[in-house]
């Protein structure tokens, strides 16, 4: 697996796109099946997300939600996480956010390393990364900004793009 | 540790475990099925260890890290594992994560089984 570098950034993410969805829920573990169901059936309902990509929109959202909850709230339920979905005309966009401080990249095994085959975690935000279009987290990592280009919209460019390339 | 959603099969030290579960999300899951499996290494020396997973549908990146742990369980006791019946989107996972290197990977749990016949530990 190629390393990439993951940007973490202290300050807010980007006002755009739009939020079409904003929930909390309380840092209970217990309610993680029924947060993902419902955010992976709306993404996929509305054929942001091919079907076929359900297992790996679980996998994601396994993973930045189980990291806000018992990483970033220290699964404290009276602690809340926040989900937004947003979505503009190529992309969508998942933010998941905790009341923690954040983390380092240092935090993650380093995948080069031959050693790490056998490490029994940190496998998820590198996962992550081979799969969506971006992976940034914001606030200094208490808020994870995931996107992937919409199902829907295979090739097209951005308007602005293509007039900035013409013909 | 029991876990009711595993079935499993031992012909001497061959054996084969089935996970009945479409679902490896859960931490309780996860804890349950990495413990019976790493169970199944812990009594067998020498375990050609055929874990079938073709009924499971999603994961998470802990249930990978317990396979690891399942691995090193087996290579322990000079053993091995295959894991069979991945769905397409799942052994992109386990390749992107380079884990082909610590497992074998087949369509079919008899297949497994039968290349662990031809070429006993």
């Amino acid at each position: 697996m190629t390393s990439k570098p993951l940007s973490i950034f202290p300050g807010h993410p980007p006002a755009v796109p739009p939020v079409l969805l904003e929930r909390c829920w309380p840092s209970r573990i217990d309610l993680k099946q029924q947060i993902m169901d419902e955010i992976v059936d709306l993404l996929i309902n509305r054929g942001w997300v091919a079907e076929d990509d359900r297992a790996w929109l679980y996998l994601c959202f396994d993973e930045v939600v189980v990291n806000a909850m018992l990483h970033g709230n220290e699964g404290d339920p009276r602690l809340e996480i926040e989900l937004t979905v947003r979505v503009d005309e190529f992309r969508w966009v998942v933010t998941v956010s905790d009341q923690g401080d954040g983390f380092v990249e240092a935090a993650i095994p380093d995948e080069s390393q031959p050693e790490s085959l056998l490490l029994e975690h940190g496998r998820g935000i590198r996962l992550m990364q081979e799969w969506l279009d971006e992976l940034t987290y914001y606030h200094h990592g208490s808020l994870a900004w995931m996107s992937r280009r919409r199902a829907d919209r295979p090739t097209a460019l951005p308007i602005s793009d293509s007039m900035s390339h013409p013909l | 540790m029991a876990c009711d959603f595993l079935m499993v099969q031992r012909y001497e030290n061959i054996v084969l475990a089935k996970v009945m579960k479409e679902r490896l999300l859960d931490a309780a899951s996860i804890t349950s099925l990495g413990e019976a499996l790493v169970a199944e290494c812990d009594r067998t020396v020498k375990i050609s260890l055929v874990i079938d997973v073709s009924e499971v549908g999603y994961l998470s990146s802990s249930m990978i890290g317990k396979l690891v742990a399942v691995h090193k369980a087996a290579k322990l006791g000079k053993g091995r594992v295959a894991i069979t019946g991945l769905k397409p989107t799942l052994l992109q996972m386990f390749k992107i994560t380079q884990l082909d290197k610590l497992f074998e990977f087949m369509p079919e749990a008899e297949q497994a089984i039968m290349m662990y016949r031809r070429k006993p530990l």
